[in-house]
């Protein structure tokens, strides 16, 4: 195996900030290339991430070792499959300081294993003070600032915040329109499945919309990934 | 260099004693400090199962095993003899080692000697440090506070705090972090020195499936505690050279 085998996080200290949303488009991604993929919820009280790809995704409790275990020795498995852990904002501090615990950035390295912070900004101070912190910490962690324009909420120093943030390299996640959230968060909703044949209850709206809002997250996944893989070729 | 010897004791029992001692054994190895290991719990010590290698199963109240101890510390070939002291028996193994003479030598120069004086959460265990400071007047004498119990040492009082804490101001202060239950029990289950098990060994040296997440737990405790004795200085302490005069 040549290839690394990516560990996305998608995290934020705080709520709305849309990183439930991206774990979700990142499994669609991976699932509608029909690749595998693995993913780790790690709300155990309210797993909505979970409930989306039952077989794909599993709730950890990652305040308990067990949880930790679960996940962690997991994620370290050189495989090729993609893992995307939906980090929940309560969890954000104490995942991050097991982490560093168990020395699992150090060790990822050596096990052929990527991991990559999808930092889901917001315009507040403390979201600012947690991406420079990671940076600061783990400073060849790769750290890409993750904007949700339909969640994160906007104050009028927004754009200066913004601007602050560390890194250049960032991925923008579209509004989307009232109906076109209201299919995508349907219980039984599945991005491959409708893109592939669109069932009939679903207005042509809601899917232009879809495909409007998904075709350039899907397209930005995509070039990340050559980057990655272009970065990471020992011919190149 | 002189042969140094280091003793773990407590007169309490269950304050961690063979788990400091494992922790010195694997901070000195890993600083490639020759050492031997001394088991004072007879006929089944636990430092044994760990140390297999290097460790000797010893009665410290017999003359034969003291002579296997102490008559062999200049020729052993090895810099540091560690022993760690079953429970209740630190005061009995302090007064083998005056009435025969060691800590006259040790006075005299011949021989280090370092006392890891591991504490427990009762007055009874505090009470000790009066009684086993005065043995110690010329070794290093650390009092060793391990968290691994999760014990508070009465820090929450700093009255009784101080009190015995006070009383021996030649002795120095060491911290034994807390290690999460579960990575401790399976460090205990696979019977290896916690290097080895961070390693992802077996005791037999063969690849072992040791998860990842309890072995980084482990690591990071060892981290913690090699701080500890770096800043206690041991590596100095146990290669001292001899007295000159």
């Amino acid at each position: 195996m040549e290839q690394l085998t990516r560990v996305y996080f998608c995290c934020s200290p705080n709520k709305r900030s849309g990183s439930t949303t991206t774990a979700r488009l990142l499994i669609d991604y991976f699932l509608s290339r029909g690749r595998g993929a693995v993913g780790f919820d790690t709300d155990p009280h309210d797993p909505d991430f979970a409930k989306r790809f039952p077989s794909a995704v599993k709730v950890v409790d990652t305040a308990k070792i067990y949880g930790q275990i679960d996940m962690f020795d997991r994620l370290l498995v050189h495989d090729e499959t993609p893992k995307v852990v939906d980090v929940h904002h309560r969890r954000y501090d104490s995942l991050f300081d097991t982490i560093g615990q168990i020395g699992f950035m150090e060790e990822a390295q050596g096990a052929m294993v990527q991991p990559v912070a999808l930092f889901h900004v917001d315009a507040s101070p403390d979201s600012l003070n947690a991406a420079s912190a990671l940076v600061k910490r783990w400073p060849s962690l790769r750290l890409v600032v993750v904007r949700n324009k339909g969640a994160a909420p906007r104050g009028p120093d927004a754009r200066d915040i913004l601007d602050q943030f560390p890194h250049a390299e960032r991925l923008s996640i579209g509004a989307i329109d009232w109906p076109t959230w209201k299919a995508f968060d349907a219980q039984d909703f599945s991005l491959p499945d409708v893109l592939k044949a669109p069932p009939a209850n679903l207005s042509i709206g809601a899917l232009i919309g879809l495909r409007a809002w998904v075709t350039p997250i899907f397209r930005q996944f995509q070039l990340f990934e050559m980057g990655l893989s272009m970065e990471n070729s020992r011919f190149l | 260099m002189k042969p140094t010897v280091i003793l773990v004791g407590a007169d309490k029992g269950g304050v961690g004693k063979t788990t400091v001692a494992r922790a010195v054994a694997d901070y000195l190895i890993g600083k490639n400090i020759t050492l031997r290991a001394f088991d004072t719990e007879s006929p089944r010590g636990t430092l044994k199962r760990f140390y297999g290698d290097i460790t000797e199963t010893v009665d410290i109240g017999s003359t034969a095993d003291q002579m296997r101890i102490l008559d062999t510390l200049n020729t052993a070939q090895v810099a540091v003899s560690l022993i760690d002291t079953r429970a209740g028996a630190l005061a009995q193994t302090l007064r083998v080692l005056r009435d025969i003479g060691f800590l006259d030598a040790v006075r005299e120069g011949q021989f280090n000697f370092i006392l890891m004086h591991v504490l427990g959460a009762s007055i009874a265990s505090l009470e000790e440090i009066a009684e086993t400071a005065p043995f110690v007047a010329n070794g290093h004498y650390f009092l060793v506070k391990n968290y691994v119990n999760e014990t508070t040492f009465f820090e929450w009082d700093p009255e009784t705090y101080m009190s015995f804490f006070s009383k021996s101001r030649s002795a120095d202060e060491v911290s034994i972090p807390k290690l999460s239950e579960m990575a401790y029990e399976q460090v205990d289950i696979a019977g290896t020195p916690f290097s080895t098990f961070v390693a992802n060994k077996t005791a037999d040296g063969r690849s072992a499936a040791h998860s990842f997440v309890l072995r980084g737990y482990v690591r990071t405790w060892q981290r913690k505690i090699a701080d500890e004795f770096d800043r206690i200085g041991l590596i100095e302490l146990v290669t001292e050279a001899p007295d000159r005069s």
